[in-house]
């Protein structure tokens, strides 16, 4: 909220604080409000001076631009160059002289334009911040006076607060609400508005409009009185400086003296004309479901029925707290007025607000609570004040609906517990005058304090409220560091948490790269990215096909939750590739939504890796990208002290995958995920041969029973004998095959085995390939002998020769 | 002719042919053939031996002495040429085993954690170190645990200081990390020290706002929990995290979960609280917001406000690696990029 600090200084006096307002703002905002800025106009504007044109010629080589001869003052002319059109010689004019800033930190300097010398500028508006268009240079009026400040002329030489008032604090929304609470921190006499009234004794509001309140549970209090024969006409310039200094527009006299009044006390107004309160009667109550209502804006609603609403004998004409009618607002030829000054729930308004998306300034203040004991006298003012500008008889008596006065919240409270609750000393003494300061009104009872806030005080209803009353006082830098004695049951961390950790922590141990992605995604791209859902499925990634959706999305990006990490993934390849990161490898470790439930959270850990590995020292062809991955995420598995798992091909794979580079993952009992090169043709957009590969792994099922305990065993000394066996078989032989056989003939004494060589070509027959493995065996007591070894390999090459059909090269 | 001259004739021979050889050798493989040649169990001197029958038993052991000088002699020279070429050889080996050390090994780029976890994970590391345990909670989350149960009722102007993603009537993507206090609170022994980190999620986005971003949220109960322990532990937050020089100060402010409620600042660690553009100079960082437990916290949570008193504090997890890595821009928290990543 914008505050003036002059307008502040009408209620208390802080004229000493003019030179030093950061002072005020720190005492602010150590006090609980927060002064987000510190604008000091009349600094801003400095350098800014009234100017008068006292010769205009053209500019000698240029014909759009005029060199002005302009008196600024005590007899000083400064020579400008001006490109608009709009003046003329004698016209009194805003010139900004060297050194000036405007706003957009736009400096002025001495300068020399097309050859000719040029000591400031003449200002339009719009260069001067006062509006957001404007058609050439600002042209004052004739009295204006030549010399004087900018920022006087225009009462600008104010300083504003950006007040960040949090929501329990409802009651400094005001200039009169702010000055309360600094002449309670500052201990400073309040000086109210004036609110005398002249009123015609014989003429009554009641009889002249009836009032009833049907839904009071809503409307606690509710007072209106009457005006007759008012002059609606433009606001004078004290009215209009002020509601514009705080960024509303001036509309006219009247409108502007309610704005006023609110944002003096925080009490919002409306004030209708009495021609268009039709049966000039007003009715508080909830609308008929279906009912049209055109807000002054024009913008037409239609209501449900839950909202409160002002109404006359056939229509609504105000959204209760919330905003007026246009069939029933000021005019320019409003004569008669019904000014009404109500106390709404903070609940219905805030309601009826957010449901039909209109936020006033009126709803802001009514949801979050006004003072309804402040209605009287705000009326009062408002209608001092329309009197005071607009004319007008006042009629003698008021409506005030007001069945059930609201009661002060008051509680106990004592010493000790604040300063229990604070770590620090707190005595009696200290405790009382720092609630009476407040206006807390302690009276001793017993051991503690009765405390009764005043009504305005919304935020105060219980003693925890007065240790944050009391800390702020005094500020919170007063309380000490302690740290507090450990003594608890000592809990483990969540096992995800420890998990996810350790994953983690391995993975970027293997040089994978961590990333985060957004949990939405656009649903379409994913879709059309992930392609056939019953395929993936079978790969052992289960996305649902109707995704979680976000009612309120911000856009087509962020529609739903994601179902698969692979799409954002697949993003980060591309932002990679688009910026020149032409190998990397990524993991991610999050939530696919939506699988089973709702709102179920299904943990998965995914890959992508991409570009080609350097293998500058082996001239052989290089290893397959997705095979490397494949090789990763058996790591991963036997960092897991997984015991066995295996590698199917069976079924058809993912459409986004390499149909023959790609492959599922069989893991204790059922496939959990995949491993695969990205398809061709997907990455035709990103222009690359380098391969791009992709895995996706169901988290849950990867880390069910982890951490597995273990045991070592010994370490056996007998010598280790190196074998190697070559095969020459069908090109669709897979290798796992050949080795779980060669794992199955050889038992306890097979220590490793992996395949060593793998060609095709030379004398081999077409379709053919040859695969050699090496072989290493070794006893745990004894030195293998010769004859041992040779009828293990009799056994092997037996074994696999006749269970696949292979030849032993 | 003497039969005895005609053999030393011949070991002279034999003798100056082996020398000769030897010398002549140019590796050591071609100089043990030679040595093989001449002093093997075929060679020269094995042939001159044989010959020896035909002298007199006198004259045989006065030969035979002579042959093992010659044969020494060969064989000390055999040494010494051996020792000489295979030094050179050695040589000419390394030499050839020269490499341009500049040439790569096996490329890659180092693996890095996310900054934002790596956040995360240090201020778990710090937190524990202090008695509080990790815990998680759903992202989506029921309205309940993420507004009602914090003290934040439906229609109340709180709710305005978050904007929300609606799932349904009764479900939000949560907007902070708190709701993992309740959840807590309903189901642990008291007392708790719980610490919470996790994504959340709001409805704005721009230069300084995320859709999706991280808190963490900590929350201590006992018996008596006071604003100085409160600050004691921010203290030894920021010290910690941000250095051993580092304060904090704490402002009031209001969370609808807390009453005392502050904002805390750290003394700007990039500046030493001199005044830079990190902390606006003003010396001091905003880092988190904390309070002491709402009584109305406790009592959705089914416990005794009069038992128990707590405190709690929030933080951005974005914010803090701003802060602490001088991060230029949060978009870069999300694009993943290879470059960004690997600087952490």
């Amino acid at each position: 909220m914008q505050i003036s600090l002059k307008w502040i200084n009408d209620y208390v006096n802080i004229e000493n604080y003019f030179s030093k307002p950061q002072e005020l703002a720190d005492l602010l905002t150590n006090t609980g409000l927060e002064v987000e800025e510190v604008s000091d106009l009349g600094k801003r504007y400095a350098s800014i001076v009234i100017g008068q044109i006292l010769k205009l010629d053209k500019h000698p080589d240029a014909d759009r631009l005029t060199v002005c001869q302009v008196e600024t003052g005590s007899g000083s002319v400064q020579q400008i160059v001006c490109g608009a059109k709009n003046h003329k010689q004698g016209d009194k004019v805003m010139v900004a002289l060297p050194g000036a800033v405007l706003p957009g930190d736009f400096a002025i300097k001495q300068s020399v334009i097309r050859g000719v010398e040029s000591s400031g500028m003449l200002c339009s508006e719009k260069e001067l911040g006062l509006s957001e268009e404007s058609s050439g240079i600002m042209i004052l009026p004739e009295d204006a006076p030549v010399g004087e400040k900018f920022s006087l002329y225009k009462g600008l030489d104010d300083i504003l607060f950006e007040l960040k008032v949090t929501p329990n604090r409802a009651d400094c929304l005001s200039h009169f609400g702010l000055a309360r609470e600094l002449s309670n921190l500052l201990s400073l006499d309040l000086r109210y508005p004036e609110n005398e009234l002249q009123v015609e004794a014989g003429l009554s509001t009641k009889e002249c409009i009836s009032l009833e309140v049907k839904d009071a549970e809503n409307c606690p209090r509710y007072a209106g009185r009457f005006i007759e024969g008012v002059k609606v006409a433009p606001s004078p310039a004290w009215l209009r400086t002020r509601v514009e200094a705080i960024g509303l527009n001036s509309i006219n006299n009247v409108v502007d003296v309610t704005n006023y009044v609110m944002m003096e006390m925080g009490q919002p107004l409306h004030a209708f004309d009495q021609r268009e309160i039709k049966g000039n009667s007003i009715l508080v109550d909830k609308a008929q479901a279906g009912e049209k209502f055109t807000s002054l804006d024009g913008t037409e609603y239609t209501l449900d029925g839950s909202e409160l609403v002002i109404r006359d004998q056939e229509r609504p004409v105000a959204l209760a707290g919330v905003v007026g009618g246009k069939n029933s607002g000021v005019q320019d030829d409003t004569t008669n007025l019904f000014i009404e000054c109500a106390y709404f729930k903070p609940e219905s308004v805030r309601k009826t607000s957010r449901k039909l998306g209109i936020e006033t300034d009126s709803a802001y203040r009514f949801s979050r609570g006004v003072d309804p004991s402040g209605i009287s006298f705000v009326l009062d003012r408002c209608c001092h004040l329309i009197q005071k500008l607009a004319g007008g008889k006042l009629y003698g008596d008021i409506h005030d609906f007001y069945p059930k006065g609201l009661e002060a919240k008051s509680f106990l409270v004592s010493s000790d517990y604040i300063s229990q609750r604070l770590g620090m000393p707190v005595d009696d003494e200290s405790f009382e005058k720092a609630l009476a300061q407040l206006k807390l009104k302690p009276v001793k009872e017993g051991q503690s304090y009765r405390v009764t806030a005043p009504l305005y005080r919304v935020d105060i209803e219980r003693k925890e409220d007065i240790v944050e009353e009391y800390a702020r006082l005094h500020s919170y830098d007063a309380i000490p560091e302690k740290m507090p004695e450990l003594a608890l049951e000592p809990t483990p961390h969540e096992k995800d948490y420890e998990l996810q950790r350790s994953l983690r922590e391995f993975l970027v141990g293997q040089n994978f790269t961590e990333a985060l992605n957004y949990n939405f995604e656009n649903k379409l791209k994913a879709s059309s990215f992930l392609g056939d859902l019953d395929k993936l499925k079978a790969y052992g990634i289960t996305a649902n096909p109707e995704p979680v959706q976000i009612l309120n999305p911000l856009n087509e990006d962020f529609s739903v939750m994601r179902t698969s990490l692979l799409p954002g993934l697949m993003k980060n390849v591309e932002h990679n590739f688009r910026y020149g990161r032409h190998k990397g490898q990524l993991f991610e470790i999050g939530y696919a939504f939506g699988r089973d439930s709702k709102f179920g959270q299904d943990p998965r850990l995914a890959f992508a890796a991409w570009g080609e590995t350097l293998d500058l020292w082996t001239k052989k062809e290089k290893a397959p990208l997705v095979l490397q991955l494949k090789e990763s995420i058996e790591s991963l598995l036997k960092e897991l002290r997984a015991k066995s798992w295996s590698w199917k091909q069976e079924a058809d794979a993912p459409d986004f995958l390499h149909p023959g580079r790609s492959a599922a993952l069989f893991f204790e009992g059922k496939i959990i995920g995949f491993v695969g090169e990205l398809h061709p043709r997907m990455k035709e957009a990103l222009k690359t041969k380098e391969p791009i590969v992709f895995a996706e792994l169901q988290l849950d099922a990867l880390l069910r029973g982890q951490p597995k305990a273990f045991r070592v065993g010994g370490v056996s000394r007998m010598q280790m004998v190196e074998r190697d066996l070559a095969f020459v078989c069908d090109g669709a032989v897979r290798s796992d095959s050949i080795i779980d056989l060669i794992k199955k003939s050889s038992g306890k004494l097979l220590k490793e085995v992996y395949v060593y060589d793998q060609f095709e070509g030379g004398s081999l027959k077409e379709g053919q390939k040859s695969l050699t493995f090496r072989m290493y065996f070794q006893d745990e007591n004894e030195t293998l002998e010769e004859k041992q070894l040779s009828a293990l390999q009799e056994k092997i090459i037996q074994t696999v020769s006749s269970k696949l059909g292979v030849n032993v090269r | 002719m003497n039969i005895y001259a005609m053999l030393q004739d011949k070991l002279q021979a034999i003798r100056e042919e082996a020398v000769a050889a030897f010398k002549a050798a140019t590796s050591s493989k071609d100089l043990y053939d030679q040595k093989v040649k001449y002093l093997g169990k075929k060679g020269s001197f094995s042939e001159l031996m044989k010959e020896m029958g035909k002298l007199s038993k006198d004259e045989r052991p006065k030969f035979g002495q002579l042959v093992n000088e010659v044969k020494n002699t060969l064989e000390d020279l055999f040494k010494e040429l051996t020792d000489a070429l295979k030094e050179k050889e050695l040589n000419a080996s390394l030499e050839d085993e020269r490499i341009d050390m500049s040439l790569p090994g096996n490329r890659m780029r180092l693996g890095k954690k996310h900054p934002i976890n790596m956040v995360i994970d240090e201020l778990v590391d710090i937190f524990s170190r202090i008695g509080f345990s990790v815990r998680l909670g759903p992202l989506i989350e029921r309205d309940r645990y993420n507004f009602e149960a914090l003290n934040i009722p439906a229609d109340h102007p709180a709710r305005d200081m978050q904007d929300t993603f609606y799932i349904d009537e009764q479900h939000v993507l949560r907007t902070q990390t708190s709701p993992i206090q309740i959840h807590s609170l309903e189901n642990e022994s008291l007392p708790l020290r719980v610490l919470g980190p996790g994504a959340v999620f709001r409805s704005d986005y721009d230069v300084s706002h995320l859709p999706m971003f991280h808190q963490i949220e900590g929350i201590l109960v006992d018996k008596e929990v006071s604003m100085a322990d409160l600050k004691g532990i921010l203290a030894y937050f920021a010290k910690e995290f941000f250095g051993p020089n580092v304060k904090i100060r704490l402002r009031p402010s209001f969370f609808p979960f807390t009453e005392p409620s502050a904002e805390v600042d750290c003394s700007c660690a990039v500046c030493d609280a001199k005044g830079c553009r990190m902390c606006g100079h003003t010396g001091w960082i905003e880092v988190a917001g904390c309070g002491l437990v709402h009584p109305n916290v406790f009592k959705e949570a089914g416990l005794d406000a009069e038992k128990w008193q707590g405190l709690a504090f929030g933080m951005g997890i974005e914010r803090l690696a701003v802060v602490k890595y001088g991060v230029s821009d949060i978009r870069l928290f999300n694009e993943n990029d290879m470059d960004f990543l690997g600087q952490f």
